[in-house]
């Protein structure tokens, strides 16, 4: 009974729902982003309904399939419900509304062939966020909440799997073996395929590139870690994650951003707001000082020699 | 937090930790988003094939000229035609989805006459890059 209660509280540790209002603002923003830059081919796979091949998600609920029209509503639903959301406005309604939109539009996305997965932590984030509710002073919040720790641990479950269920499929696909992904030539076939980055000066060093995959996999197979780690050892864990991914990005030309962003899950939020108050009394402050300094009249000044 | 509140993201976090495990061990893209992460996660030997696809145009000034297969050149990226490389093939009408994406962005470029859809194969020997050569999976002549 202990052992399940201390599990609870695990999954839903009490944090401050300031948090959870920084991570709206700044995901809901990110989506923004996200349909411009990386998802940004609805609208126009649209067009080809000849092929489109709906994947499960949208055979089981049924959804009609894409048309110009149809990905253009939802374009125009998320850039409204992001802007409410992001102000942490009506969190659950908006929230709710660009979960779903968001999810429809990425299946979309991902309907005519090419499936990504740097979208899970996102999507999930998506989901869970408006599971906190209305967070009265948002930013300024002093409140602490069981539901704004359940949704960032999903968050930062989720952002830790992307790891460690990619390094499982890499086991699985290479017939259950270790070693197969490891000693494979993954690197060369990509970079070969990816010839904009780095990667062609690695080209002619396959032993080298091995010696990377090595990393990359065992990084990835012990990710969940990650989850138990506080202070210093997570924010180590973070900044390699980071750099994990500007390598991929300059070596590849590939990013995780929808990934990356959600490492804010583990972060301190709940500082920035304080912070920014700081910086912004501090200049008043400073700008105050200076006008001070300035020759101002004193009533009841007049001059020494008056003549009178 | 109540009961209710507990019990179902209890349900919740089971159900979605299922899934996704589910998806890892057994499925695949085809239950997005708790498919298995499979991008880069096969295993190509030392002496596999590296195919990139590409297709090419035949302009009416009588260019031959690569049309980027990117979303911002053509309206569909490289993956997506690799995909369908089966269905085009059988079909090559197919590569109207090029096409058009092409000719709206390029409008003021002579008009495309005729594509191909080719391949660059490049052949890995012990593991390093060897000799790569051009193939061509299919043509299409656009309606005039």
């Amino acid at each position: 009974m202990r052992a399940l209660r201390s599990a609870v509280s695990w999954f839903m540790p009490v944090v401050p729902e300031s948090r959870v209002a920084v991570l709206r603002t700044v995901l809901y923003l990110f989506v923004i982003i996200d349909i411009h830059l990386f998802v940004r081919d609805p609208i126009p796979l649209s067009r080809h309904p000849e092929l489109y091949q709906p994947l499960m998600l949208e055979r089981l609920f049924r959804l009609p399939p894409p048309s110009v029209p149809l990905t253009v509503t939802l374009y125009l639903i998320l850039m409204v419900g992001c802007l409410v959301a992001a102000a942490n406005v009506l969190p659950r309604l908006a929230g709710s509304v660009v979960a779903a939109a968001f999810t429809w539009w990425t299946a979309i996305g991902m309907s005519y062939g090419k499936v990504d997965h740097d979208h899970l932590p996102l999507v999930v984030a998506l989901w869970v966020l408006p599971t906190v509710g209305v967070i009265a002073d948002r930013w300024r919040s002093m409140e602490r909440s069981a539901q704004a720790g359940w949704a960032l641990r999903c968050i930062q479950i989720s952002v830790v799997l992307t790891y460690f269920l990619s390094a499982l499929t890499k086991i699985r696909s290479g017939g259950w073996s270790v070693t197969s992904w490891p000693e494979s030539s993954i690197l060369l076939w990509a970079i070969v395929r990816r010839p904009h980055g780095l990667g062609q000066f690695l080209l002619p060093h396959p032993e080298l590139l091995h010696v990377m995959q090595w990393c990359s996999f065992t990084a990835e197979l012990t990710a969940v870690v990650v989850l138990w780690l506080r202070g210093r050892a997570l924010l180590a864990a973070a900044v390699f994650w980071m750099g994990f991914h500007v390598f991929t990005l300059a070596l590849l030309y590939i990013h995780f951003a929808p990934t990356a962003i959600c490492w804010l899950a583990f972060a301190p939020l709940e500082r920035l707001g304080p912070w920014l108050r700081r910086v912004k009394a501090r200049r008043r402050q400073r700008t105050g000082r200076r006008s001070a300094g300035h020759p101002v009249s004193v009533p009841r000044d007049h001059t020494v020699d008056s003549g009178s | 937090m109540s009961v209710g509140s507990l019990a179902w993201r209890i349900a919740a976090t089971v159900l979605g930790l299922g899934l996704l495990l589910n998806g890892s061990l057994r499925m695949s893209d085809d239950v997005w988003p708790f498919g298995p992460m499979s991008q880069y996660a096969f295993s190509p030997s030392g002496d596999t094939t590296i195919v990139i696809t590409r297709v090419e145009g035949l302009l009416a000034d009588g260019r031959r000229i690569n049309l980027p297969l990117r979303v911002e050149t053509a309206g569909i990226s490289r993956a997506e035609v690799e995909a369908r490389i089966p269905e085009i093939t059988a079909d090559p009408s197919l590569l109207r989805s090029v096409t058009d994406g092409w000719t709206s962005r390029h409008a003021a470029q002579p008009a495309l006459q005729r594509v191909w859809l080719v391949q660059d194969q490049t052949r890995l020997v012990d593991g390093r890059v060897g000799p790569t050569r051009l193939v061509e999976l299919a043509s299409w002549e656009l309606p005039s």
